[in-house]
């Protein structure tokens, strides 16, 4: 019913069809020179050498390294980012309190800090001459140049995404449905299981996308604090680079080749989340 | 069950939202709110189910002092003006929420929660509709799949916020003869919320009007046309009939 | 829920596990390097730890972290473990002293030939043929040549690079400075581009195809034939260049506290054994040692080489050429 005057709408702001199809060629050059050719470049450098090298690259002792630190990384990261998120969340969609602006603000601050900046602030706090590099070394506890470190600037460049989802989502939902359990008995942790984070399961879900894939794309920031030891502190991303000025071409792009996957399975997952559940994303498009 | 409300007093800044309210709801009545936006009859309905803290005054369910439950203690049956429906939930899912919310202790078997929320559906006539889920429903279903709701934790009072707000005015109509129907049937203390005269007269036991935060009047809805207190409460049952009024003799003059 | 939850922990122990220093028979070494090195070690600690096997028994694992050197020395710095540093200008294994106290002050007199296993010089890569026809530092001047280098403020080749052409300059001009910075400034007017690192440059000018001479470490040069396949490049030796020295050093300090000082040493010791000088040679490095130099003296063309001591030693060249507001900045401010 509602189809009808909308189509009628679009055509009536419609440009003549010259115009239209200027434009849809051009887009289209524009996605092909910049998306799609480097893409296909890409696959076929890693393939150059045929699939035999290119698992035998994959299977590389450094590039598994590489691999399984890139997702412990983000298995630590991605969930106490989901978790910090919805907390958040919560905390400003649902409560008025002094404040708050610039804690919204502050959520915001890994989208506009450079990451390499946030690399940094890492080296000054736990670094051999930052705040608590003497503590940290007379307790022989290594943050920077090792995991932790890469897991904290992991954690900084990607906990916005769940937060920034979710609290235009939790803010246009208001809270009626929370008040209607209340009053049905259900309080604490049964409301908020029940009612508050099925309500706001698949903007949590695609939050959780977005952070995961930056969690595991994450270049500057961790560069700064990995120290790039082969095989220990060389992340996906690092890892790339490393083989690709060590003349490992094909190497670097079955790597990349990975991430790229990666990336594309998220993208898929996003299409078929605001296919599915548009109605619910529509509030985060909206902002 | 009887609600006892004394004194109560209810700030925002320095508007009084409700100002020394006094009332008494006799057990199985239906009694109306009603007022202008900002009288404070929403803000009163709310603080009864807890939903809203008050700054002085007591508010009792029979021998029960409230005043100090929660939301949740207090078991009020609550209807919101857009319904509140659980989006992600199924009908029955929803009907059946306050008892599968219950501790342990005092949740009925799987089976008796289920059997419980069908007869619930089929006494406010959607028997059948319990897979479907809200936005699948009309105004007038929904509405009644949040009276369900409500009524599933048996609770001590029905409290309905502009219970027909949303509705077009025929499907109004239809809900307001049937509402009251079903009030008789089940007997709940029942308070709800309006600012439309015509239904707080025709539907209710008694009406309070409200004003300011203050009770103008509570009476019968005769008593309130008949002989009211104020001219406040004058005027605001008179707009009724301005607004009613010329009807036929515009009807007549177009002839 | 709490399995999942387990898996986490075990990850996490799992990672701070793999960190720490193993026990037993097994130990670690810690080295890093800067930009060029990477091939080079890779073949060192092979060998390095067969000769440590069959000598203590123990088996050792050695780490490789490679990046600009000055970049490298300030993470080693801020508390990169590293067991020893095998950088490519004396200057920055000095800042390891002076801004974090890692080694003494005199570190580089504790091995033979000051600290220096092995030099290298600077040399001219050009595409096959040498289309530009490209003899000498002369050449890079001149209008119509693209020339890739990397940016001296971040890589230490790319410093030694700067004062290869000085020092043709000064030569050429009867040692006058004017006309010297003149000349860098014509050569910089024919670069297109300044990477962060010598690896980068390389790969700008082998793998992207930019530039028409890359100046690069003759190690580098060299390694860029092998890598591209023959046929593709050609290598220039101008008459003159520079000595370039990368030094090696035990950070003292980090050594200490892993318990490897002993090892670090014997590690940075086997560079001056025949076996490592033979490995050093083959990846054309120039051998410290004069019976492996002699043998290995066809890859090494002789060449008029200034050191660093001509312009006074790095840390006055440092100041003067790369500091703030030095010859460099004004050249590349003029360009």
């Amino acid at each position: 019913m509602s189809a009808s005057p909308r189509r009628r709408a679009r055509s009536a702001i419609g440009e003549p069809a010259p115009v239209r199809v200027v434009l849809i060629v051009l887009t289209i050059a524009f996605l092909t020179a910049f998306l799609v050719l480097p893409l296909v470049l890409m696959f076929s450098q890693a393939l150059a050498g045929g699939v035999a090298a290119y698992l035998a690259a994959i299977g590389d002792r450094d590039t598994l390294a590489a691999i399984r630190l890139t997702l412990v990384a983000a298995a630590i990261a991605v969930p106490l980012n989901a978790v910090f998120g919805v907390a958040a969340a919560w905390a400003i969609a649902k409560f008025d309190f002094r404040g708050k602006n610039l804690l919204i603000t502050l959520i915001d601050l890994p989208f506009s800090v450079s990451p390499v900046i946030a690399g940094l602030v890492f080296i000054l706090l736990f670094g051999a001459h930052g705040w608590f590099g003497a503590w940290l070394s007379a307790h022989d506890v290594r943050i920077v140049f090792a995991l932790p470190g890469i897991v904290l600037a992991t954690i900084f460049v990607t906990f916005p995404f769940v937060a920034r989802e979710l609290i235009p989502l939790m803010q246009a939902q208001g809270s009626s449905e929370e008040e209607a359990a209340l009053t049905l008995g259900a309080g604490g942790w049964k409301l908020f299981w029940h009612v508050t984070l099925p309500n706001v399961r698949w903007g949590l879900l695609y939050g959780i996308l977005l952070c995961n894939a930056r969690a595991m794309g994450e270049f500057g920031a961790v560069s700064v604090v990995s120290g790039h030891i082969r095989g220990l502190t060389n992340t996906m991303p690092l890892h790339v680079e490393v083989l690709y000025n060590d003349y490992q071409f094909a190497a670097a792009f079955a790597v990349a080749s990975l991430l790229a996957l990666l990336a594309l399975v998220t993208l898929g997952l996003k299409s078929l989340l605001e296919w599915r559940h548009g109605d619910e994303l529509a509030a985060l498009r909206g902002r | 069950m009887k609600i006892t409300i004394r004194d109560v007093g209810k700030d925002y800044g320095p508007v009084h939202a409700l100002d020394a309210v006094d009332l008494d709801v006799a057990s199985g009545e239906l009694l109306a709110l009603l007022g202008p936006s900002g009288s404070g009859k929403t803000t009163l309905l709310r603080a009864i189910a807890g939903l809203e803290p008050i700054d002085r005054g007591r508010i009792a369910f029979g021998d029960l002092d409230a005043t100090a439950l929660s939301v949740q203690e207090r078991r009020a049956g609550f209807v919101f003006q857009h319904y509140a429906l659980f989006k992600h939930m199924s009908v029955l899912d929803n009907v059946t929420f306050g008892l599968r919310m219950r501790p342990r202790a005092q949740r009925p078997a799987r089976e008796a929660i289920r059997r419980r929320g069908l007869e619930l559906l089929s006494l406010v006539q959607l028997g059948g509709l319990e897979a479907r889920y809200p936005n699948q429903l009309s105004g007038g279903q929904r509405q009644r799949v949040a009276l369900a709701r409500a009524l599933a934790i048996e609770p001590r009072v029905l409290l309905l916020d502009e219970p027909f707000g949303a509705l077009d005015a025929k499907v109004r109509k239809e809900l307001r003869g049937w509402l009251k129907a079903l009030h008789r049937e089940l007997g709940y203390t029942t308070v709800f919320v309006t600012h439309d005269q015509d239904e707080a007269l025709e539907l209710a036991d008694r009406v309070v009007v409200m004003n300011g935060g203050r009770i103008e009047q509570v009476d019968t809805p005769d008593a309130i046309v008949q002989r009211p207190a104020s001219d406040f409460v004058a005027d605001f049952i008179d707009a009724r009939d301005a607004a009613r009024g010329p009807e036929p003799l515009r009807v007549a003059s177009s002839l | 829920m709490t399995s999942r939850l387990a898996g986490l922990v075990l990850a996490f122990a799992a990672g701070f596990a793999a960190i720490g220093t193993a026990s037993g028979a097994e130990v670690s070494l810690f080295n890093v390097s800067y930009d060029p090195t990477r091939e080079l070690y890779q073949d060192i600690n092979t060998q390095f730890a067969a000769y440590w096997k069959s000598r203590t028994g123990d088996t050792v694992t050695i780490r490789q972290s490679h990046g600009g050197s000055s970049k490298q020395a300030r993470a080693i710095i801020d508390g990169l473990e590293a067991d020893v540093a095998t950088l490519g200008i004396a200057s920055d294994i000095d800042a390891l002293h002076e801004h974090g106290d890692l080694l003494p002050a005199d570190w580089q007199s504790r091995l033979p030939g000051d600290s220096t296993p092995y030099v290298s010089t600077v040399v001219l890569l050009v595409r096959t043929g040498n289309p530009k026809a490209i003899r000498d530092w002369n050449d890079l001047v001149r209008p119509g040549v693209s020339v890739i280098t990397p940016n001296p403020k971040t890589s230490a080749g790319a410093r030694w690079n700067v004062l290869a052409a000085y020092a043709y300059a000064l030569k050429h001009n009867g040692g006058d400075e004017t006309r010297a910075q003149d000349f860098l400034r014509a050569l910089f007017k024919n670069v297109p581009v300044l990477d962060t690192g010598a690896r980068g440059s390389t790969i700008t000018f082998a793998q992207r195809g930019l530039g028409d001479v890359l100046i690069a470490w003759e190690n580098e040069a060299h390694l860029v034939l092998k890598e591209f396949g023959a046929g593709r490049f050609d290598i220039v030796v101008p008459p003159t260049s520079i000595l370039a020295q990368p030094p090696v050093a035990v950070v003292d300090r980090y050594a200490r506290k892993h318990g490897t000082e002993a090892l670090a040493e014997a590690y940075l010791r086997y560079l001056y054994t025949p076996e490592a000088q033979e490995t050093i040679a083959r990846h054309y490095y120039r051998p410290l040692d004069p019976a492996v130099a002699a043998r290995h003296q066809d890859r090494f063309p002789k060449l008029d080489l200034v050191t660093i001591e001509a312009f006074g030693g790095w840390k006055s060249a440092q100041a003067r050429f790369f500091g703030e507001g030095g010859v460099f900045d004004q050249v590349v401010g003029a360009r």
